[in-house]
Formats: structure tokens, C-alpha cells, sequence
């Protein structure tokens, strides 16, 4: 899939100072198109709601740990449902210990980020993500 | 230069220490509860997942003291919570607290950029308490959110040839 400037992209993070931070290396990247959630919570029937009205996101960039709904639980609702199957999805976590890394494979994430990280490596996963 | 020391990465910084000072009082309810009640573990755990939050955003600007501290305040919270000796949990609760004092201090003198003050902490001697706490439970391997079997911590590098190896 070629990588457009205006794909819609869905940051979802409870952390303000997280998602200002990965709004500003998606923009350095060259995206424009970014909508903010403060939860999986919140971000789900946002990503029910642009579905409905023919206007889906075409990429989500979540945290792992967000206090009502956790990255996991809102990747597997997504990946349960067959609209969402196959909606790239990243996933971002402060730690990396090989388990959870398969924990997240298993659901069927797309890439999986570790904090703290450079636009460089946002843009390495991006590429890997949509290049398949 | 990590956006810490970027001067026009000052409004992020200063949303950074608004953010973790809420979050402390979060932190600071959780032990608030457990020093009346040390059997109610399940605060441990959130304690471990609320300061796991502050530790995710603290690594992203460059705050290292900051996020060496959250991290071992996460282990403390996530392992003790495995634990039922109430002896030692209370000896837990009262370490964390004083953590959780001196995170709010370190995140004050952040906010304010008086680096000179964050010296004064003397922060390195806590994390030495902080190490010794965190080895009374080193036979207990749950350190974080999800429950997993393999506690290898990868780099970047090794879950990219990880994630190879599983089709990805």
C-alpha cells in the first residue's frame, strides 16, 4: 500500500505530552491527517463512528497502557470484528519483554514501538507496516 | 539534545509535569489506601500502572532520572503486589511513599528548570533503596502490566528480528 500525506491516522495515548509528541513526529514525517483519543476507550467509537460515515481510519498508533481500556484489549476488539481485521495497527509500550511483544503478535498487531523512540524509527516502522 | 534540554520543547515539558503530578496523586491515593489496609495488594498493581504511565513519557523527553525512578517504583509495585508477608508490604508502602515524595519533588524542580535543586535530592541514594527493596522480589518474575512467561527485555533491533521470525 502506498503511503499517502492525508491518510487518516488515529493516535491514541492517555499521556497529552505522549500524543503531542507522536502528533509532532508524524507531522516531521509528512502526515497530515491526525486525530487525537485519550483512551481505547474513547477511541474506539471513534473508530466506529468515521467507519460509519464512509470516512475509516486507515492507521492506528496506540499505547499499550491506558487506564479504561488497555492498546491489547482495543487491538483485539478491532481484530475481532471483520471491518477491522486487517487496520494497521502499532503499538507503543515503555517496556519490551519478549512476552508481551508476543502477547501483541498473537492479537494481531501490526509493528510494536518502545519509548522513548526517534521520528526515524516511527518512519522505519510506518515503512515496514505499509511496505509489506 | 533530547527535547528535555530543546527550549521550543518547553510547552511539552511543562504538560509532561501537569500530567505527572496528577498521576502522583494518584499515586499517593493507592498508597494511601494500602498503609490502612496492607492486605489490599490490587493497589500495588496500580500503583505500578499509573507510574508506568508517567515512566512512558518521561523516557520520550529525555528525562532519565525520572524514568529510572518510575521504572523501579513499577517493579516494586507490580512484584510486591505478588506478595502476602503484611510485615513487608508495609515496609513497601512506607519506601513508595517516600518515592512518590521525592518523584513529585524531582518533577516540581523539571517543571521550574532548577537543575541545581534536582542535584540537591540526592536522588542517587534513593535509587539505592529503591535497588534493595526491588531484590527482596527477585524470585517473583511478574514485573509489568501483562502477564508473561519469558521476562527477556529485547532492544529495538531484537524485536524487529522477533517479529520477523513470527511473519511480521
Amino acid at each position: 500500500m502506498a503511503l499517502k500525506a492525508n491518510m487518516k491516522i488515529l493516535v491514541i495515548d492517555d499521556m497529552a505530552t505522549m500524543r503531542k509528541i507522536i502528533k509532532n513526529m508524524l507531522g516531521q514525517i509528512g502526515f497530515t491527517n491526525i486525530t487525537e483519543a485519550d483512551d481505547g476507550a474513547t477511541g474506539l467509537p471513534m473508530i466506529e463512528k468515521a467507519t460509519e460515515i464512509g470516512e475509516p481510519y486507515e492507521f492506528i498508533v496506540s499505547d499499550w497502557n491506558m487506564p479504561q481500556l488497555t492498546g491489547l484489549d482495543l487491538l483485539k476488539k478491532l481484530r475481532a470484528t471483520e471491518e477491522y481485521k486487517k487496520l494497521p495497527f502499532l503499538m507503543i509500550t515503555a517496556e519490551a519483554e519478549q512476552g508481551n511483544v508476543v502477547i501483541a503478535v498473537k492479537a494481531g498487531v501490526s509493528n510494536f514501538i518502545v519509548k522513548p523512540f526517534s521520528a526515524q524509527v516511527l518512519k522505519e516502522k510506518i515503512d515496514k507496516i505499509f511496505n509489506k | 539534545m533530547g527535547l528535555i534540554d530543546d527550549p521550543s520543547m518547553k510547552e511539552i515539558i511543562v504538560e509532561f509535569c501537569d500530567e505527572s503530578l496528577e498521576l502522583l496523586d494518584e499515586l499517593e491515593a493507592c498508597l494511601e489506601e494500602l498503609e490502612e489496609d496492607p492486605t489490599k495488594t490490587a493497589k500495588l498493581e496500580q500503583f505500578g500502572q499509573v507510574i508506568d504511565r508517567i515512566m512512558g513519557a518521561a523516557k520520550s523527553i529525555g528525562a532519565d532520572e525520572i524514568a529510572t525512578f518510575c521504572d523501579l517504583g513499577k517493579a516494586i509495585g507490580y512484584k510486591s503486589s505478588q506478595i502476602k508477608d503484611v510485615a513487608l508490604l508495609e515496609v513497601v508502602a512506607a519506601i513508595l511513599f517516600d518515592a512518590h515524595d521525592l518523584l513529585g519533588r524531582m518533577v516540581d524542580q523539571l517543571k521550574t528548570g532548577n537543575d541545581n535543586g534536582l542535584k540537591s535530592l540526592n536522588t542517587q541514594a534513593f535509587v539505592t533503596r529503591l535497588k534493595w527493596l526491588q531484590d527482596k522480589f527477585k524470585n517473583i518474575e511478574r514485573s509489568s502490566v501483562a502477564y508473561k512467561n519469558d521476562k527477556e527485555v529485547l532492544d529495538q533491533t531484537s524485536i524487529d528480528d522477533l517479529m520477523s521470525s513470527l511473519g511480521l
